[in-house]
C-alpha cells in the first residue's frame, strides 16, 4: 500500500486535540467580536471613501473661493462637484453590494472571489478619484493660465512653458504620494488572497 | 429562541469540534494561533449558523466554513508570531525520524503539512479525511478534473516532503 494512503490510517485515528473546548467555553467564543480580515477591509474602506471629503471638509475654503471668483471658475467647480457627487454615490452603492455577498460559507472560491471584487471597487474609486482630480486640475491651470488677471501679475518675458511644467511636476507629485499610499493599504490586505486566488484557479 | 439557537448551536460544535481542531493544527503551528483560529471559526460559524439549512451534512458546512476562514478570513496577530512553536520541535523531531509510533507519524505528517501552501493545506486535509472529489471540488468551489489535477500533485509533493 502507498505511503499516503497508510498514513490516513494514522490521520483518522489521532486522539482528540490536546487543545478541547467545553460547550460553555463556547457560549463564551460566540460572544466575542470577529477580528477577520473582512472587518478590517470594510473599515478602511468606509475611511477611504470618507477621507477626501473630510480633508475638503475642514480645510479653509475661503482662498479658493476667491480664487474661483477672480478666474471666473464658480460655474464648472459646481459641474465638478455634482459630477463628483455622483461617483461617490454609484461607488457607495457597488461597494455595499459586493460587501454584502460576502459570506462565510461559500465556497472557497467564491468567497475570496467576493473579497476582492470588494476591495477592488474601492481601487477603481480611488483611481477615479484620482483621475478627476488630474482633469479638474489641468482644466483650472488652463483657466488660470490663460486670464488676463494672471498673465497681469506674470514678470514679463515670462516662459509660459515654464510655469506650465513647474505647475503639472508639484501637482503630479502630489497625485503620485496619494497613489502610493493608498497601494500599500491595497497590497497589504490582499496580497494573500491574491496568491490564494490564484493558486486555486490554476488549471480552471 | 436566540438562547435556544445558542444551545443548540454549542452543543453540535461541542460535539464536532475535532474537524476544527485539525483545521487550525493545519494552518498554524502554535497553541495561542491555535486557539486564536479556533475562536475566528467559531465566531464565522456562528454568524453563517441561521443559514444552514442542513441541505449538506453538519460537518461538511464546518469544513467550508472553516477554510474559509483559515484562508481568507483569518489575519495573523503578531501576539501569535512571537510565541514559541509546540507542535513542530524540529530538534526533536530530527533525533526521532526512526521512531515508528503512530504518534510521531503524525508529528511528521503534520510538519510535512505545515510546508505546503495555503490551498495545498486544504487538499491534503481533505484527502486524509478520505472526503470524495465531488466533495473536495464544491468546498473548494473548483471543478472536479481540477481539484483531481490539484490533488495529484499536492500528494506528490507531500510524497516528496516525506520521503525525501
Amino acid at each position: 500500500m502507498d505511503h499516503l494512503e497508510k498514513l490516513k490510517g494514522v490521520w483518522q485515528d489521532q486522539n482528540d486535540s490536546a487543545i478541547k473546548f467545553t460547550k460553555s467555553d463556547i457560549f463564551g467564543m460566540i460572544q466575542k467580536k470577529s477580528s477577520s480580515v473582512v472587518k478590517w477591509i470594510l473599515i478602511v474602506s468606509i475611511i477611504e471613501f470618507i477621507l477626501p471629503n473630510l480633508l475638503l471638509l475642514f480645510t479653509d475654503n475661503t482662498a479658493s473661493k476667491k480664487l474661483y471668483e477672480t478666474y471666473g471658475l464658480n460655474g464648472i467647480m459646481l459641474n465638478y462637484t455634482i459630477l463628483y457627487v455622483i461617483i461617490i454615490i454609484g461607488f457607495i452603492y457597488y461597494f455595499y453590494k459586493n460587501y454584502k455577498n460576502i459570506s462565510a460559507d461559500n465556497s472557497v472560491k467564491e468567497l475570496l472571489h467576493s473579497i476582492i471584487l470588494t476591495r477592488k471597487t474601492v481601487k477603481y474609486y480611488i483611481n477615479t478619484n484620482l483621475t478627476l482630480a488630474a482633469i479638474i486640475g489641468l482644466h483650472v491651470f488652463y483657466k488660470v493660465f490663460n486670464s488676463k488677471v494672471f498673465m497681469d501679475k506674470l514678470p514679463e518675458n515670462t516662459n509660459m512653458l515654464t510655469v506650465w511644467a513647474t505647475a503639472i511636476t508639484v501637482f503630479a507629485i502630489v497625485l503620485f504620494l496619494f497613489w502610493c499610499v493608498y497601494k500599500i493599504v491595497y497590497g497589504f490586505f490582499l496580497r494573500k488572497l491574491n496568491r490564494n486566488y490564484k493558486e486555486l484557479l490554476k488549471n480552471e | 429562541m436566540t438562547q435556544e439557537l445558542e444551545n443548540k448551536f454549542a452543543g453540535e460544535l461541542e460535539k464536532n469540534q475535532g474537524i476544527i481542531h485539525k483545521v487550525c493544527r493545519t494552518y498554524t503551528n502554535n497553541d495561542a494561533a491555535h486557539k486564536d483560529l479556533f475562536q475566528e471559526i467559531t465566531i464565522q460559524l456562528w454568524k453563517a449558523y441561521p443559514k444552514f439549512r442542513g441541505d449538506s451534512k453538519f460537518s461538511t458546512w464546518m469544513y467550508r466554513v472553516a477554510f474559509n476562514t483559515a484562508i481568507s478570513l483569518y489575519r495573523k496577530s503578531k501576539r501569535n508570531i512571537e510565541t514559541t512553536q509546540i507542535y513542530d520541535n524540529l530538534k526533536e523531531l530530527e533525533y526521532q525520524d526512526y521512531d515508528d509510533s503512530k504518534d510521531n507519524q503524525l508529528k511528521l505528517l503534520y510538519k510535512a503539512i505545515h510546508s505546503l501552501n495555503d490551498i495545498e493545506k486544504a487538499l491534503a486535509l481533505l484527502y486524509l479525511e478520505d472526503k470524495s472529489y465531488k466533495e473536495i471540488a464544491i468546498t473548494l468551489g473548483i471543478s472536479e478534473v481540477n481539484a483531481r489535477v490539484k490533488m495529484n500533485r499536492t500528494k506528490t509533493k507531500l510524497k516528496n516532503i516525506l520521503n525525501p
